[in-house]
C-alpha cells in the first residue's frame, strides 16, 4: 500500500525511453513558490495554458532547458494545479531532474497511477482515460505472492518469498497474542515473538545489506577499470575520455588513489572511474587504494578488467574471485614478455594458439582463462538483470592510435546496450524495489524501537502494520486471512 | 398480520424480535420450537471474549439485548488479555444459562407488540405480494418481512459414536419439515460441523487439585445503565484443569470410532475450535491441554468441561474424562455430541443480511455459518433494525468495518464465501486500536442517533459524548508544571511544562489511573467508563493517527459504491470475473476487491467507471 497523501508529486509523464522530448509533471497545490528557485524565471508570471522557454538549475549549475506549461485548477488533466516541463527526453537527464526536485524541496515522486487518481478524486477522469491506474490497483488488491512476484526471478525473488513468510510469521505471533493467549500461554508467545522477530530483523537486514551492495545507480552509473598495475587503466581511461586527466607513466602504481569523470556515452551520463592499482603491497597509502578500488567496483554498473599477460598475480586474481566483469581487456598483449609469462605460469591452454596478432585475437572461453573462476563470467549480479551478452575480449595496445577508436566504439556500443537493456526491464521498478526495501529496513528499526520501549501489544501489532504496509509495497499484500490461516496451521489453538 | 416475524428464539432471533419491537408501531412475532427456553446456552456458558466483548459493548451502546441478559446472569466477569493492552482486552462473563433464559422470558414477555408462539413450524411460503406465510403445527401466519435465525437446525444432523439422530440440539425436536422452502435457497457447498463436550456432575469433580480462577469484582459490567460493576447473582470460580498422556492414548486408541474421523461426519468444523480428537490427532506430541471448568447454572448440577468438545461414544468419552486429574470419579449427566447443519451461502446476502434475491428474506446467526452467541446476536440486531427501517422505508443501518466489529463480521460474511465456521478475532480488524470496549459508546453513538428511537439509554449515552468532548478538550488545552501540586504530591516524573493530555500519555504511567488521580485531585466525580474512554483515548491517539494515514486513501476508495449490475454489461470486464462478481454481487469497491481472483484491470475499469458517474 502507498502512503497516499496530497503533497505536491512529481513524475515523468512521457514514455520512460529515449526521445526527444520528455515531458515531466509536477501536480498539487500552490506549489510555483516553493519550486521557483530552480527555474530562470517568474513562474508567478506564468500565463496558464501559454507555454513558456526557460533553464532548470541548481545553484548555478543549468541542469536543462526546458518549456513550461502550467494549468491552473480546476482546468488541468487532473484537476490539480499542473505544471508540465518539457526537456530533453534522455532517461538520465530525466531522473536527474525528477531527483533534483524530490531532494531539494517537499515534493516526492508520484505513485504509479497517482496523476490519475487524483484525477478521479476530482471527478476529472473517465474510464478512457484510466489505464494508468492498473499498477496502482496491482499494488493495493489482494493479489497472490506469485502473481506480484512473477516479474522477478532467481534469488530476488527468493528473498522476497522469505520477507513474506517471515512476517506473516511475525505477524502471526503477535495475533496469536491477542486472540489465542488462553490456548498458548503466555510462555509460548514470548517464544514465537521472539524468535519471529530475530528471523524477520535478519532477512530485512540481509535484503538491505544485498541492496546496498548492489544498487545499480541508473542516474551517472559508474563505469569502473581494474587490473594490475601498469596494466594500462589509465592509459585506457585517457583514450575513453579523450584527454590526459590520469597521470600515465610506465611506473607501477602511479595512480594511488582512484580518479574519475563524467563520461558522456550515446545521450547518457556515466562516471568513468580509474581504480588504484590492486597489488599486494606494504605501501600502506596503496593498500588503502586497494580495498576502496574493490567496493568501487562493486558498486559499479559495467566492470572492465586489464589485464597485462606479462605481469600475473595471483592473489590479485583470487581477490577478484567473486567479480563478474563485463568486458576484459588484454593489453600489451604484443609483447615478448607476455609470451614468456605464459609459459612461465603454466597457462598450457593458451600457449596452443600460436602468434597473437592484435587483430586475430578470436574470442577465448572464460574457461580456457587459467586461474580465473569461469563463473566469474556468468550472469552478472542482481540475477533479474539476466545473462549479460559480452564475452568478447579484445586486444589493446595504447600505443596503436589506430584502433584506439575503434576500441572506444566498442566499449561504447556495449555499455549503452547494457544500459538500454536495464531501461527496457523497467528500471523504476528496480529503483522502486531499491526504495521499498531501505523503507522497510528503516521502518523496522522503527518497530524494533517501538518493542523495546512499548509494553502494549496491540500499539506494537498497529507499528507492525505500517511495517506492513511496506512490505506489501513491495510484495503484495498480507491478509488478515493469511494470518489466521497460519496461525491455524502451525498451533494448537481453540477450546 | 405481522409486520417481521423471525423464526428462532435463540441469540440471534432475540437480539431481532427485541430491537424491532422497540419501533412502537409494528407488530413483531418470534416462533420458537416448545419446550426449549428462549436464548437459551447449549454450548459454553460465556458470553464476550477476546472481540466478542466488544461486540456485546456495542450491542449495549446499540440498545440491544444481550448485555442487559449477561449483567443480570452473570456468575463471574472477566477481562481477558489484562496484561496486553486496552485495544485487545474483552470482558467475559460466565453466564448462569438458566437464569439468562429466564430473564429473557421475563424481558419478551414485558414487550407488548411482540408475540411469542410456541410451536414447530411446518411450512414457509413467499407470496406474491412479497409477504411471507408461515405456517406452524396449529395456525399459519402472515409477516411482511421474515427474518430466520434456525442455528444448527437446517437439516441439522447429530453424532455420539455411532449413535446419530436428526436435530439442530441435544433434546429438541428437529426442525426438519421447513426443507421444502430451502431448496431453492442457497447453501454453502460445505456442511458445517461444530461439538460440544459431555456435561459434569459438579459435585463429582474434586476440585482440591484444580487451579481456581475466581471472578474479578472490579470488570465493568456490560450495560451501562446497570452502573459499572453491578453484581445480580452470587459470583462462582471457575477452574482449569488438564489432560493426561492416557486420556490422549484413550482418543488416540478409539480413533476409528470417532465419526469425525471414520467418515461418519463429512463437514468442516472450525480449526480454531477443534474437538479433543482433533488436538489428539493432529499434535500427536502433545498431552497436555487446557480444560476449563466452568459452573453451568446455580440451578444445575452440571459444570461445562471446556476443551474437549468431543463426539466418541460414550463409554470412550467416560474413560477419557476420568483420566483428567480432578476428573477421577466424575458423572456425565449429558454426553457430548457433535452436530453437522447446513449454512446459508451469505454471500447471497446483502449488508443488511437480507437475501439478494428473496426481498424481505433476512438470515442472521449460527445458520450464516457463524460461532458464538455474541456473532450470532450482532447479526440479529443487524438484521431485526434493517427489516424495520426496510418497512419504515428508510435507510439502511450499515456498520462500518472501520469502526465496529459488527461491522467487520457483516462485511467479512457477505463478501465471501466461508470454508469453516467464522468467528470473530480482534485479527480480522484493520482498525484494532480505535475499535475498543472502551470507546463503544462513541463509536455507536451516531448509529444509535440513525435509529430516531426513544431507548433507555439515550440521555446517558449523549450526555457521555458531551462530557468526551468537553474533557478532551480541557485535557488537551490544560497546561501543567512541573511544580504543580498535583505532579510533585503523586511523584510524577515530568520533565517540563506539558499539557495534560501529553502528561497522560507518558510511558511511565498507567493513563487511567493518572486521569482517576487527576480527576480527584480537581474535586470533579467523573464517570469511571468516560475516564477509561478519555485516557485510552488519549494514549492510543497518536498510533491511530498513524495507522490512519496509512488507511486513508485506500479506505475512501474502499467506500465507494458501486453497481455490480452495470460491471457486469460491462466490456471492460472479463468472463471470468464477471462470473465472480455476479456471484458476490459486491456492493462497494472495499467488497469487490475482496473477491477473490479479480484482476486488477477490473478493479482499474471499475474505479473509473465509478469515478466517471
Amino acid at each position: 500500500m502507498y502512503n497516499y497523501d496530497d503533497k505536491t508529486i512529481i513524475a515523468c509523464s512521457s514514455g520512460n525511453s529515449r526521445c526527444a522530448i520528455s515531458i515531466i509533471r509536477i501536480s498539487g497545490k500552490d506549489f510555483l513558490d516553493e519550486i521557483n528557485s530552480f527555474f530562470s524565471i517568474e513562474l508567478s508570471s506564468l500565463t496558464p495554458n501559454l507555454a513558456k522557454f526557460c533553464k532548470i538549475h541548481v545553484d548555478d549549475k543549468v541542469l536543462d532547458e526546458a518549456v513550461l506549461t502550467y494549468f491552473k485548477s480546476p482546468h488541468s488533466y487532473n484537476g490539480e494545479d499542473i505544471l508540465e516541463i518539457s526537456v530533453h527526453g534522455n532517461p538520465i537527464n530525466v531522473r536527474r531532474i525528477i531527483k533534483t526536485f524530490t531532494n531539494n524541496s517537499s515534493l516526492r515522486e508520484a505513485y504509479p497511477g497517482e496523476f490519475s487518481l487524483r484525477a478521479m478524486n476530482n471527478k476529472k477522469l473517465t474510464l478512457a482515460q484510466v489505464e494508468g491506474l492498473d499498477l496502482l490497483l496491482n499494488a493495493n488488491s489482494v493479489f497472490s505472492l506469485d502473481q506480484g512476484l512473477s516479474i522477478l526471478g532467481g534469488d530476488l525473488k527468493e528473498k522476497f518469498i522469505e520477507l513474506h513468510s517471515a512476517f506473516l510469521n511475525h505477524k502471526s505471533s503477535l495475533e496469536l497474542g491477542f486472540d489465542f493467549l488462553e490456548d498458548v500461554g503466555e510462555e509460548q508467545f514470548n517464544k514465537n515473538f521472539n524468535e519471529s522477530v530475530t528471523k524477520l530483523g535478519n532477512i530485512i537486514g540481509s535484503l538491505y545489506e544485498q541492496r546496498n551492495r548492489s544498487p545499480y545507480n541508473l542516474v551517472k552509473p559508474k563505469i569502473c577499470l581494474v587490473g594490475l598495475p601498469n596494466a594500462g587503466k589509465s592509459s585506457l581511461f585517457n583514450n575513453l575520455l579523450d584527454s590526459d586527466r590520469s597521470i600515465v607513466s610506465d611506473i607501477a602504481g602511479t595512480t594511488r588513489d582512484f580518479v574519475s569523470e563524467d563520461i558522456y556515452i550515446g545521450e547518457s551520463l556515466y562516471t568513468l572511474i580509474d581504480t588504484a592499482g590492486i597489488r599486494a603491497t606494504e605501501d600502506i597509502i596503496e593498500k588503502e587504494g586497494v580495498k576502496r578500488s574493490l567496493s568501487i567496483l562493486e558498486n559499479s554498473f559495467f566492470k572492465i578488467l586489464l589485464v597485462n599477460p606479462s605481469t600475473f598475480d595471483k592473489d590479485f586474481y583470487e581477490d577478484l574471485a567473486n567479480v563478474s566483469f563485463d568486458l576484459i581487456i588484454f593489453s600489451h598483449s604484443d609483447d615478448e614478455g607476455f609470451k614468456k609469462s605464459l609459459s612461465k605460469n603454466g597457462l598450457s591452454i593458451l600457449q596452443n594458439i600460436g602468434p597473437i596478432e592484435p587483430s586475430d585475437f578470436g574470442p577465448i572461453e572464460p574457461s580456457d582463462f587459467g586461474s580465473i573462476e569461469p563463473t566469474n563470467f556468468g550472469p552478472i549480479e542482481p540475477a533479474d538483470l539476466g545473462p549479460i551478452e559480452p564475452k568478447i575480449e579484445i586486444s589493446y595496445s595504447a600505443n596503436l592510435k589506430s584502433s584506439q577508436k575503434q576500441l572506444n566504439n566498442l566499449i561504447f556500443n556495449m555499455i549503452s546496450s547494457k544500459y538500454l537493456k536495464l531501461i527496457d526491464f523497467d528500471p523504476v521498478l528496480i529503483e522502486r524495489h531499491s526504495e521499498s526495501i531501505k523503507l522497510i529496513y528503516e521502518k523496522f528499526e522503527e518497530y524494533k524501537n517501538t518493542i523495546k520501549n512499548i509494553d502494549d501489544i496491540s500499539i506494537i501489532s498497529s507499528e507492525l502494520n505500517i511495517l506492513g504496509h511496506c512490505i506489501s509495497e513491495l510484495i503484495g499484500i498480507i491478509s488478515p486471512d493469511n494470518v489466521l490461516h497460519n496461525i491455524f496451521d502451525n498451533f494448537c489453538i481453540g477450546k | 398480520m405481522f409486520d417481521i416475524l423471525i423464526i428462532g428464539g435463540g441469540h440471534a432471533g432475540l437480539e431481532a424480535a427485541h430491537i424491532a419491537s422497540q419501533f412502537q408501531n409494528l407488530k413483531i412475532g418470534m416462533i420458537t420450537l416448545p419446550g426449549v427456553g428462549i436464548a437459551s446456552a447449549p454450548c459454553n456458558p460465556s458470553v464476550g471474549g477476546v472481540g466478542k466483548g466488544q461486540v456485546v459493548r456495542e450491542l449495549d451502546a446499540l440498545g440491544g439485548i444481550m448485555p442487559k441478559l449477561a449483567d443480570l446472569a452473570g456468575i463471574q466477569f472477566r477481562t481477558l488479555n489484562e496484561s496486553k493492552g486496552y485495544a485487545v482486552q474483552s470482558t467475559r462473563v460466565q453466564i448462569d444459562k438458566v437464569n439468562y433464559s429466564i430473564e429473557a422470558e421475563k424481558l419478551v414477555e414485558s414487550i407488548s407488540n411482540l408475540s411469542v408462539i410456541r410451536e414447530k413450524v411446518v411450512g414457509i411460503e413467499n407470496q406474491d405480494d412479497g409477504s411471507f406465510t408461515v405456517s406452524t403445527e396449529s395456525s399459519t401466519w402472515n409477516s411482511q418481512k421474515l427474518i430466520i435465525t434456525v442455528g444448527t437446525f437446517l437439516n441439522g444432523k447429530m453424532h455420539t459414536g455411532s449413535k446419530t439422530s436428526i436435530g439442530g440440539r441435544s433434546g429438541c425436536e428437529a426442525a426438519d419439515s421447513v426443507s421444502d422452502f430451502f431448496k431453492d435457497i442457497k447453501t454453502n457447498s460445505l456442511r458445517f460441523k461444530t461439538g460440544t463436550p459431555a456435561r459434569l456432575d459438579k459435585n463429582s469433580v474434586n476440585y482440591e487439585v484444580l487451579e481456581e480462577q475466581p471472578s474479578d469484582s472490579k470488570v465493568n459490567s456490560f450495560h451501562v445503565l446497570h452502573g459499572t460493576n453491578y453484581r445480580k447473582l452470587d459470583q462462582v470460580s471457575c477452574y482449569l484443569a488438564y489432560t493426561t498422556p492416557e486420556t490422549m492414548k484413550t482418543i488416540r486408541d478409539n480413533k476409528e470410532k470417532s465419526p469425525m474421523f471414520n467418515g461418519q461426519i463429512n463437514a468442516v468444523g472450525a480449526r480454531y475450535c477443534p474437538s479433543i480428537e482433533d488436538k489428539a490427532y493432529r499434535y500427536p506430541d502433545k498431552d497436555k491441554h487446557h480444560v476449563f471448568v466452568e459452573p453451568e447454572s446455580h440451578e444445575l448440577d452440571t459444570v461445562y468441561p471446556s476443551g474437549i468438545s468431543t463426539s466418541l461414544p460414550e463409554e470412550v468419552q467416560l474413560e477419557m474424562i476420568r483420566s483428567i486429574k480432578g476428573f477421577e470419579k466424575a458423572e456425565i449427566k449429558q454426553f457430548g455430541y457433535a452436530v453437522e447443519y447446513d449454512v446459508i451461502e451469505t454471500t447471497e446476502l446483502d449488508k443488511t443480511l437480507q437475501m439478494k434475491s428473496r426481498p424481505g428474506l433476512y438470515f442472521a446467526g449460527q445458520v450464516n455459518g457463524t460461532s458464538g452467541y455474541e456473532e450470532a446476536a450482532g447479526q440479529g440486531y443487524v438484521a431485526g433494525v434493517n427489516a424495520v427501517l426496510a418497512i419504515l422505508k428508510r435507510d439502511p443501518l450499515i456498520l462500518d468495518r472501520n469502526e465496529s466489529y459488527i461491522g467487520v463480521m457483516i462485511e467479512d460474511l457477505v463478501s465471501n464465501t466461508r470454508d469453516e465456521p467464522y468467528r470473530l478475532f480482534t485479527a480480522r480488524s484493520e482498525n484494532r486500536l480505535y475499535i475498543r470496549e472502551d470507546n463503544s459508546i462513541l463509536r455507536m453513538n451516531k448509529y444509535r442517533a440513525h435509529l430516531e428511537l426513544a431507548l433507555d439509554i439515550d440521555q446517558y449515552q449523549e450526555e457521555y459524548c458531551r462530557s468526551f468532548m468537553f474533557y478532551m478538550e480541557h485535557l488537551e488545552s490544560l497546561y501543567i508544571s512541573p511544580d504543580n501540586d498535583f505532579v510533585s504530591s503523586n511523584n510524577i516524573n515530568l520533565a517540563k511544562r506539558s499539557s495534560l493530555s501529553e502528561l497522560i500519555k507518558q510511558s511511565d504511567l498507567d493513563p487511567i489511573e493518572t486521569l482517576t488521580k487527576y480527576f480527584e485531585y480537581c474535586g470533579l466525580n467523573v464517570d469511571p467508563r468516560l475516564i477509561d474512554c478519555l485516557a485510552i483515548t488519549i494514549k492510543y491517539s497518536g498510533y491511530i493517527d498513524r495507522a490512519n494515514e496509512q488507511n486513508l486513501r485506500i479506505n475512501k476508495l474502499n467506500k465507494i459504491k458501486i453497481n455490480w449490475e452495470n460491471l457486469c454489461s460491462s466490456e471492460n470486464i472479463s468472463f471470468e470475473c464477471k462470473r465472480r462478481i455476479e456471484k458476490i454481487k459486491p456492493e462497494t469497491f472495499g467488497q469487490l476487491r475482496l473477491i477473490e481472483g479479480i484482476r486488477p484491470a477490473t478493479l482499474a475499469a471499475v474505479a473509473g467507471q465509478v469515478n466517471a458517474r
